[in-house]
């Protein structure tokens, strides 16, 4: 449901709804997908890919039993708690909040994945997966100036998402960041240190090293982490985690969906590569257990090495002391797009909001800076990891092979002792 | 669309059973889709699909509501119809969601638009997987520094049957297919550059043999030793394939719904030189046998030639039914079909590889003034994007690029990990040169283009 100038007036529903059956032999694969679930539409779809059935599976009491069945959506209009209330109540928040907010748009999305899984190897799984957002973008003008910012949120969570408390930090963040807009400018580019804040920085994992470290790039050859397994890459105060078992967090997985487990997976080790991201197809390659990685967007795709939520564990520092060591450089602070290359291993993503650090003190408030640097060259880089890990829950949907799934990721404050800034 | 004429009537019952009067939108949509990737000379993925879906709008009292399933059992149907109408009720009224005017429908009087290829799932997959292995044999085993190569090929056929309340029934059918490689190499210090190369045409029989996996390697080879050139100010050459990446900002900036929201550098701005004179661009959505030619848009309203840029002048905003109303604004269309830039070059250089045109050839020692040479200007050839945004309310804009140095015409370095930045409407008042080397098949005809005097930041 959406509001827009002061209306809730629009809304939009979608059902998607079919199987897919996929057929692997090696590292090929068929893939069909249908939307006739009756058993005879299943055995046409299996048998159009030359493919044993699933069928005896199908219904067994595995499938049966859901793994989650707690969801409880929202209510579109209900007695002082409907989505419709939700989002009046987001825009009077942010019009007593700021007198210069022009224009407030809100929307809220509930999704519900039911899952039902079998595999001619006996795995099989029901599963439903819950999936709420909540996004606040506002305009303001001042002294004839306009700006825009925005916030969102995303968990995995039924109606129990949507509190007082989200709308309170949404809102608050949103207003935060259109306010910085005002004051804040760009600088000239250059090579300089970046001190990466806290929470959404995790994009620079995500970037830099997560999908280099996805094993269809590792088995092809493309990545340019190939081979590295065991090596030292960065310094042993790193150690990077992909994890699908934080609770209601975007990227949690209780099967995946090749009906792997969900699990942690520690990609970085005290500086060492320990472990690639590994769906079924690529683990049964190198010889390894599949890491519980194999994602799809929908039953009309394949599930590919994917990453859940990326983070790297806290270390020691301060984060005033990591400022304080910088002579002249930038502190990133929110971002909104990244992307990566992954052969040659060069990342970018987008800083939306930061400071200058002029011997070691955040002073001129900065925006719109496009941050790139070399996957490995900058993890080599970190010098300093401060104690202060955030997972950051914003909305986050990563796209590979044109499927989009959601993900999340976190950082504890680091220096990277150089990166191109722009 | 047999089934689906069943479908979408059927569907229409059920809101004619419906406890109120209600406007509604019908779009029924079938795509057929192939997509076959080889790699090492195997099929390492093969999809086949048929999918149907239906797409309703309904519109009460001025309430809105979009829905979208494709359980299309007719008792799904129903029961999908009456779930939303329920939400559609709930919705606060707002006067200017509304359908379009029927006056501004597609009346079927256009022309055949040459833009369907009927047989494209009917053609053997062993005859897609011929091409795939034609196209890659063209590199397999030519390099040594390959370390991969994957080959693509997809097609879709779409059709879709629109049906709308106020006097609206129409289909429309479209198909493309496209052939990439995307080839990996052994590069310097352990880098593996990567490249691709791809052709898109509506019809299989128009597909090119020979040329794609070549280019996608050359490509790739001569990114080898990428590194950030010094930061400082140069002339940029946007290479074709690339540079509608760097209009897409402006374009954005002219939808209604950023004018409406104030979150757009063009509003007020109608009818103003806002870019460079030499920038004239058209949305042409009615020349047949071209991708994204259209004869309506999704609210069923007639497609026409439209100027959107003439001499620099910005001459159109995209304005819908809605925003129409909101704005104050008389409606245009919702977006763009195909975009057509003009070149002002009286005789084009091919700048930038293709399967049916010399590779990359205009570097090499040609005294062209907008290559890089005959004015001193130091010039990066910028080739591809990598991240970056524009920043919608002022235009000010920090993109990442690769290319390549050029001096006096010739390649002195190729570049990666740079930055341009600056206001996007600023720099393309420096446009000095379009090129006339646009692929004449894609759905966005932008020749290379030169601009003055941009801020690069690298090492």
């Amino acid at each position: 449901m959406v509001l827009q100038d002061g209306k809730v007036s629009q809304a939009q529903q979608v059902c998607l709804y079919g199987a897919g059956i996929r057929s692997v032999r090696g590292t090929e694969t068929g893939y069909a997908y249908t939307m006739d679930l009756s058993e005879e539409g299943l055995k046409k779809a299996a048998k159009s890919l030359k493919a044993p059935s699933p069928l005896p599976l199908w219904g067994s009491a595995s499938m049966q039993t859901p793994l989650f069945s707690g969801f409880e959506a929202l209510p579109q209009r209900g007695s002082g708690e409907g989505a419709y209330r939700f989002l009046l109540d987001v825009e009077a928040k942010a019009y007593a909040l700021d007198a210069s907010i022009v224009k407030v748009k809100a929307y809220i999305s509930q999704r519900m994945q039911e899952v039902q899984y079998a595999a001619t190897d006996g795995t099989a799984f029901h599963d439903f997966r819950p999936r709420s957002s909540l996004s606040v973008s506002i305009v303001m003008e001042r002294g004839g100036k306009t700006q825009m910012g925005y916030a969102t949120r995303m968990m995995q969570m039924g109606k129990e998402f949507f509190t007082d408390a989200l709308i309170d930090e949404v809102v608050r963040e949103a207003i935060q960041r259109t306010d910085f807009l005002f004051s804040a400018s760009q600088i000239e580019g250059g090579e300089m240190p970046v001190v990466m804040a806290a929470g959404s920085s995790g994009i620079l994992l995500h970037e830099a090293i997560g999908h280099a470290f996805e094993a269809d790039f590792i088995r092809t050859g493309d990545s340019i982490f190939t081979g590295k397994l065991g090596q030292q890459i960065c310094h042993p105060s790193i150690s990077i985690v992909d994890d699908g078992t934080l609770p209601d967090d975007a990227g949690m997985l209780r099967y995946d969906d090749e009906g792997v487990p969900g699990q942690r997976t520690i990609l970085v080790h005290e500086g060492k590569l320990n472990s690639y991201l590994y769906d079924r197809i690529n683990a049964k390659h190198f010889g390894v257990k599949p890491t519980g990685n194999g994602r799809r967007e929908s039953f009309r795709c394949t599930p590919i090495p994917r990453m859940r939520s990326t983070y790297m564990l806290p270390g020691e520092a301060k984060e005033e002391d990591i400022i304080r060591s910088v002579k002249r450089g930038i502190y990133a602070q929110s971002f909104t797009n990244g992307q990566v290359q992954i052969g040659a291993g060069d990342f970018t993503f987008f800083m939306k909001t930061g400071y200058l650090i002029e011997d070691g003190r955040l002073t001129q408030p900065l925006r719109d800076l496009n941050i790139i640097g070399n996957g490995p060259e900058a993890l080599r880089r970190i010098s300093m990891v401060g104690d202060n890990l955030r997972i950051d829950h914003s909305a986050s949907m990563c796209g590979k092979e044109g499927q989009k799934v959601a993900v999340s990721q976190g950082l504890p404050t680091v220096l990277i002792d150089k990166l191109i800034v722009g | 669309m047999d089934n689906g004429q069943s479908i979408i009537y059927h569907a229409e019952q059920d809101i004619l059973k419906l406890p109120a009067k209600l406007d509604y939108k019908l779009v029924l949509l079938e795509n057929h889709e192939d997509n076959i990737v080889l790699r090492d000379g195997k099929v390492e993925k093969m999809l086949r699909a048929t999918s149907l879906s239906l797409a309703i709008n309904l519109y009460l009292d001025g309430r809105d509501g979009f829905f979208y399933t494709n359980d299309l059992r007719p008792e799904s149907v129903s029961n999908f119809i009456k779930t939303a109408f329920e939400t559609t009720r709930l919705l606060e009224p707002d006067e200017t969601r509304t359908l379009a005017d029927p006056s501004r429908y597609y009346k079927g009087d256009g022309p055949d638009l040459l833009n369907f290829d009927a047989s494209l799932s009917e053609i053997d997959p062993q005859e897609k997987i011929r091409l795939l292995k034609e196209t890659a044999a063209e590199v397999e085993g030519t390099d040594k520094r390959i370390i991969s190569m994957q080959t693509r090929y997809a097609d879709r056929q779409h059709e879709a049957h629109y049906l709308i309340s106020n006097g609206f029934d129409a289909c429309e059918q479209s198909s493309y297919c496209t052939l990439t490689s995307i080839v990996t190499v052994e590069g310097e210090g352990g880098q593996h550059p990567m490249d691709g190369w791809g052709e898109s045409r509506i019809f299989f029989r128009q597909m090119p043999r020979g040329g794609v996996a070549r280019t996608a390697l050359e490509r790739t080879l001569r990114k080898i030793g990428q590194r950030p050139a010094p930061s400082g100010r140069y002339r940029m050459i946007l290479e074709s394939p690339c540079a509608g990446n760097f209009l897409q900002p402006i374009l954005n900036a002219m939808n209604g719904q950023a004018l409406q929201q104030r979150s757009s550098f063009l509003a007020g701005k109608l009818g103003e030189q806002v870019v460079s004179p030499l920038v004239n661009i058209i949305d042409d959505p009615l020349q047949p046998g071209t991708r994204g030619a259209s004869l309506f848009d999704y609210d069923g309203v007639a497609t026409q030639r439209r100027e959107l840029f003439t001499e620099g002048r910005l001459m159109t905003y995209f304005i819908d039914t809605p925003m129409s109303k909101k704005l104050g604004m008389a409606p245009t269309t919702q977006g763009i079909h195909r975009l057509i830039m003009e070149s002002t070059a009286p005789s084009p250089l091919p700048l930038w590889g293709s399967a049916t045109k010399p590779l990359y050839n205009g570097c090499e020692n040609e005294a062209h003034p907008q290559r890089g040479s005959g004015e001193g200007a130091a010039t990066i050839l910028v080739t591809d994007f990598n991240g970056g945004n524009c920043d919608p309310v002022t235009g000010n804009f920090s993109y990442g690029i690769e290319g390549f140095l050029l001096e006096n015409g010739n390649i002195l370095q190729p570049v990666s990990g740079m930055n341009i930045t600056g206001n996007i409407l600023d720099v393309w008042q420096r446009l000095s040169h379009v090129d006339g080397d646009a692929d004449p098949w894609e759905t966005e005809v932008i020749p290379s283009l030169t601009f003055e005097d941009v801020a690069f930041g690298g090492c």
